[in-house]
């Protein structure tokens, strides 16, 4: 309850462009939320609302007691909000360790950095071999899990995964999701954006629908799976 | 023998006063895409405070070269605040922040000519005498200089490898977004690096000036040399920016012992096309983007 994250009548967009509005949310503490929708219809843009890379126009995002909305992006980091970017935006001339470090930047994750540094070693052990490696010459599966591990370093409240199965082979998408089930398990806050609507209803607690920028529908992974005419028209599943 | 150890003398001391200047202008690039056209007014303030602090107020040289950086790290927050941060979110940053600084500049350099005139003045912060070792003489302002060098160097190499804010910087520099999504405040980053830019710019005005005088537009060429090795290093590489003074402080020695010194800076401008025409990216660039 008091950790949930609360989005209401949200508008955000870019220059003269608008592409959120009267967006409302609640993300459950503890639970998986995932954010589905075709290609283009804001997800990435509300993930990047929320962590204030760009600024809320109208509206109010709150977790727990926080007024998050308003705050520039270093601030909301540290209210506890990890937004993990589609396309992984690692820095390329560090090494695996060293981005990893940098997940745990600010001072109150930076105390616990051992200790959470060993845990995201072991939920993704093939960072510990990388950990001297390059992030340019990394493989996508690996940049992808060093995404995670970094955003994971940061111990926040919620941890916001933009689109983790993009452009992956079946076989590293399978891992991955495997990775998050275990986050799932573990009890912590998570808004998964994802385009691949089968995905994420197998793994969600709630599933919404963002379509031209506002929620469309809401529902349970299950309910999502008996409702093909959904599937059909707004994803062409 | 004594000819080559002159030559390399007075090379790698060309080449220390050009990684003074030179990295100042890479870090900034290299952190945020940012062409300082004013660097050579900053040199030159840098050199002036210098001399204000000595001769007119009579202080000692230590008390010279920390005004002169302070004064000068003050103009580079400076420009941070009323000109790079204001326009860091525009489009075509680069195009306009490159413009405003040569504005920035000429005005910086019209204040310096009227406070302290058109006339060469010496730069009190020299050291007088030579050292001769094995038939070779060095003057000791040249010893001074290298030593000068390459403390500051490893001081900003250890300050970007190993500090927290080094990491700040050089996170800010591969990936702004990333960067602040780890709780990197930009903005300071930006002022900082702009800051030590500008502490560097003063030093650097003060070796150049030292060797030769003050004049309110001393820093033109420093800083277009600088320029042509930043490039031929490629833009924004820092560590490969101090190699590439050194060497084209040895070019130029060479240069001017074997075929005279009014083609040095012929000769350098050739070196810098084939070097572009065998690597447009630069010797130690790479295709995509810039990185610390
Ligand atoms: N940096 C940007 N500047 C301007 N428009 C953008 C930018 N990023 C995304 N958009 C536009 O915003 C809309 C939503 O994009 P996005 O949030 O990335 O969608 P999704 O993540 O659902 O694919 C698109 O029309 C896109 O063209
Ligand atoms: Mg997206």
């Amino acid at each position: 309850m008091s950790d949930d994250l609360v989005i209401s009548d949200l508008a955000a967009g870019y220059g003269h462009q608008s592409v959120l509005h009267d967006l409302t949310l609640r993300a459950q503490a503890g639970r998986l939320t995932a954010i589905i929708g075709p290609n283009g219809h804001g997800k990435t843009t509300l993930l990047r609302a929320i962590s204030g890379l760009i600024a809320v126009r109208t509206g109010e995002i709150r977790l727990g007691a926080d007024r998050i909305s308003g705050l520039p992006a270093e601030a909301v980091v540290a209210r506890g909000i990890v937004h993990v970017p589609q396309g992984d935006l690692l820095f390329p001339d560090m090494t695996v360790l060293e981005n990893l470090r940098m997940g745990a930047f600010l001072p109150a994750a930076a105390r616990q950095e051992k200790t959470v540094l060993e845990e995201v070693y072991t939920l993704l052990p093939k960072l510990r071999d990388r950990e001297n490696q390059i992030a340019r010459t990394l493989s996508g599966g690996e940049r992808r899990m060093v995404g995670i591990g970094r955003g994971l370093m940061a111990s926040g409240r919620v941890l916001m995964l933009d689109e983790p199965s993009l452009g992956l082979a079946p076989i590293v998408i399978e891992q991955i999701y495997e990775v998050i089930a275990g986050l799932r398990r573990a009890g912590r806050s998570i808004l998964l954006v994802e385009e691949n609507a089968m995905r994420a209803a197998a793994i969600a607690d709630q599933v919404h629908l963002l379509d031209h920028g506002t929620l469309n529908w809401s529902g349970t992974g299950a309910e999502l799976s008996g409702r093909p005419e959904l599937l059909e028209t707004y994803l062409g599943v | 023998m004594d000819v080559f150890f002159q030559i390399l003398a007075s090379g790698l001391t060309l080449g220390a006063v050009y990684a003074i200047s030179t990295v100042g202008l890479a870090l900034v690039f290299g952190a945020m895409n940012m062409l300082n056209m004013s660097h050579g007014a900053l040199m030159a303030l840098g050199g002036y405070m210098a001399w204000f602090t000595m001769t007119g107020l009579g202080l000692p040289p230590v008390a010279g070269m920390l005004v002169a950086v302070l004064v000068c790290a003050g103009v580079g927050v400076l420009i941070y605040l009323l000109i790079a941060g204001p326009m860091l979110r525009s489009e075509g940053f680069e195009t306009r922040v490159f413009i405003a600084t040569i504005g920035f500049g000429a005005m910086l350099e019209s204040v310096i000519l009227m406070a302290f005139g058109p006339q060469p003045k010496p730069q009190p912060l020299a050291v007088q005498g030579g050292l001769s070792v094995a038939q070779v003489h060095l003057p000791v302002q040249n010893l001074l200089i290298l030593a000068l060098a390459m403390v500051l160097m490893a001081a900003l190499a250890l300050l970007l490898q190993k500090s927290r804010i080094g990491r700040a910087i050089r996170a800010t520099a591969q990936n702004r977004d990333a960067a602040r999504l780890m709780g990197v405040r930009v903005g300071m980053v930006y002022a900082l690096v702009l800051a030590i830019s500008g502490g560097l710019a003063a030093v650097s005005g003060i070796t150049v000036s030292s060797l030769s005088s003050l004049l309110p537009n001393m820093g033109g060429d420093p800083m277009l040399k600088a320029f042509i090795i930043c490039v031929v290093a490629g833009l924004g590489r820092v560590p490969g920016s101090v190699v590439a003074a050194l060497f084209i402080g040895l070019f130029e020695a060479v240069v001017q012992y074997t075929v005279g010194v009014r083609f040095s800076f012929a000769s350098l401008l050739l070196l810098v096309i084939v070097v572009l025409i065998w690597k447009p990216q630069g010797v130690f660039g790479r295709h995509q983007g810039v990185r610390l």
